[in-house]
């Protein structure tokens, strides 16, 4: 028996494929994959929203109350927000089966969110920066957006969608586990850009009915601090719309609706004494 | 492949075949040749569904059909690897074959098929 | 956004200095493989050994641990999900195994035959039963016959 020394010519334990072209291949099916998931079950959550009922939304709202303590006592702040959502609700600007209910957070974040249960949630931060009482009514006008066109449950639904997604993804490798969220985030982002845009013009209807004019309604994207404006960076993972976008479009829409400009109503004297 | 006394073949694309056996010698034929050792490895892995599956089987216990595919698969891929090897050195049969497994990555399967290449009569 | 950026740098520089070290590795294997070419590593016990006697026999064996890089795990993961050849680790299990033979061989440079080879591969490392951290050994063992010279 005789040793022939000799090398094989070819490796045929290494595949001759790009890695290149193996990563395109595989990034483009998995965001494939997620994005049809997410329409899907996303598109499943959106038409249970429409079956749950006032009620129902009522018990999953004590949920959420429990981790944001309501109050005992509503401060000046939440009496004088407070009335400016009934005013609304009153006069019939917006036709929703049930109160909401006002609430301020302590917070530097400039926001204000939607909550389930007819909830609004105001940050202190955003109170600092507003001049007028116009320049509120219109960001609870666009809150009050969202609750007629339930964008709360919508987000609450697709929120459970995306867990579900990074629950699935979590068990294989860290770094692969932010990609997906990274992409169902920016997936996400594009939905609720299109509901910002829908609030925006249901907070416009609402200034018109309240004040019989729109005056002061893109004030608040002009108070906004630079460092918040997303700017053209990051486009494309804001979910509020670029400012200037925004103010392009509410006036494009008071033009329009020939919407009247007039005169501000000034801000009441202790919320002017809280921002110095 | 699994009997010791036997020996399997294997058929190239060339139509040659080729004898595998995991002991020493081909019984009943003389080696005349030899070329060191060759080698197959593979990695293969299931999709997450079957991933998900087996997890859920795993509760209850019992065979695991995906994965016994799975690994039945990546045993041939190496074999067939390993054979092409030996084809490319100039030999008609492998003997001594051993095969290994190991996790390398978790929910892969990592085969390892190695033995002599050698020529006989 | 910083998470994205930092898997997209660490992905190019994984990308970029892996593949330029996986090159050079396999730039030295071969040759390597080449100068060590009389040498025959062999999986059987006995075979004839040509004219003259053992000098010596004794265990020797060699091994490697090799890391892979970030863009290749990130495309392990990704292969995962899908299933089938996880393409990215082959020429890591290759080069370790290839290593570990060398290495091998490379502690028996006198020898004329190296008999009952085995070759183990393990995977090493404080996350690798958790994580995809695709660090493996590789170790090769036999024993080596050295001959008397004529």
């Amino acid at each position: 028996m005789n040793y022939t020394p000799k090398l094989p010519e070819h490796n045929h334990n290494v595949t001759p494929v790009s890695p290149l072209r193996e990563l395109l291949v595989l990034l483009g099916g998995l965001l494939a994959i997620i994005v049809i998931v997410y329409l899907l079950l996303g598109l499943g959550a959106d038409l249970l929203v429409s079956h749950i009922s006032p009620a129902t939304e009522q018990k999953m709202a004590a949920v959420f109350s429990s981790r944001f303590s309501p109050h005992n006592k509503p401060t000046p702040r939440e009496k004088w927000l407070q009335s400016i959502v009934n005013t609304m609700q009153e006069k019939g600007c917006v036709d929703l089966p049930y109160q909401v209910t006002v609430q301020v957070a302590d917070s530097k974040v400039i926001n204000a969110v939607a909550l389930p249960g007819g909830r609004i949630m105001v940050f202190s931060g955003l109170l600092n920066i507003i001049r007028s009482e116009n320049e509120m009514a219109f960001i609870l006008g666009h809150e009050l957006g969202h609750f007629e066109n339930r964008d709360h449950l919508r987000g609450l639904g697709r929120g459970l969608v995306f867990a579900f997604i990074s629950t699935l993804m979590g068990s294989s490798d860290g770094s692969i586990a932010r990609l997906v969220a990274r992409m169902a985030q920016v997936t996400e982002s594009g939905f609720s850009r299109s509901q910002e845009e829908a609030a925006d013009a249901f907070g416009l209807r609402m200034m018109n009915c309240v004040y019989g004019h729109v005056g002061g309604a893109t004030d608040f994207f002009i108070h906004m601090p630079k460092d918040l404006d997303p700017g053209h960076i990051g486009h494309y993972f804001a979910s509020h719309p670029e400012n200037k976008k925004r103010i392009q479009a509410l006036l494009v829409l008071q033009q329009k609706m020939a919407y009247q400009s007039g005169p501000l109503t000034p801000l009441p004297v202790w919320q002017k004494d809280s921002e110095e | 492949m699994e009997n010791s006394g036997e020996h399997s073949s294997v058929k190239t694309v060339s139509g040659q075949n080729i004898v595998i056996t995991n002991v020493e010698t081909i019984p009943g034929k003389r080696i005349v040749e030899h070329f060191g050792l060759v080698s197959g490895s593979t990695i293969r892995a299931k999709h997450i569904g079957r991933d998900l599956m087996a997890s859920l089987k795993n509760i209850v216990g019992g065979e695991l059909k995906g994965y016994t595919q799975l690994l039945s698969e990546s045993r041939d891929q190496a074999t067939r690897r390993m054979v092409r090897q030996a084809v490319d050195l100039g030999a008609n049969a492998v003997v001594n074959v051993r095969f290994s497994t190991s996790s390398v990555a978790q929910g892969a399967a990592e085969l390892y098929a190695y033995g002599t290449a050698v020529r006989v009569e | 956004m910083n998470d994205l950026i930092l898997i997209l740098a660490l992905t190019a520089l994984g990308y970029f200095a892996g593949t330029w070290a996986e090159k050079r590795h396999y730039r030295s294997i071969r040759e390597r493989e080449k100068q060590l070419l009389h040498i025959p590593a062999i999986t059987m016990k006995d075979i004839p050994y040509p004219n003259g006697e053992i000098r010596s026999s004794r265990l020797v064996e060699g091994s490697a641990v090799i890391s892979i890089d970030y863009f290749k795990r990130l495309l392990a993961g990704l292969r995962n999900i899908f299933g089938g050849t996880i393409i990215s680790y082959e020429s890591l299990l290759d080069r370790a195994r290839r290593e570990a033979l060398l290495r091998m061989k490379e502690s028996a440079p006198d020898a004329a035959v190296i008999i009952n080879v085995r070759i183990e591969t393990s995977a090493i490392g404080k996350y690798s039963a958790k994580r995809n951290i695709g660090c493996i050994e590789a170790l090769a063992y036999g024993t080596a016959i050295e001959l008397n010279k004529q």
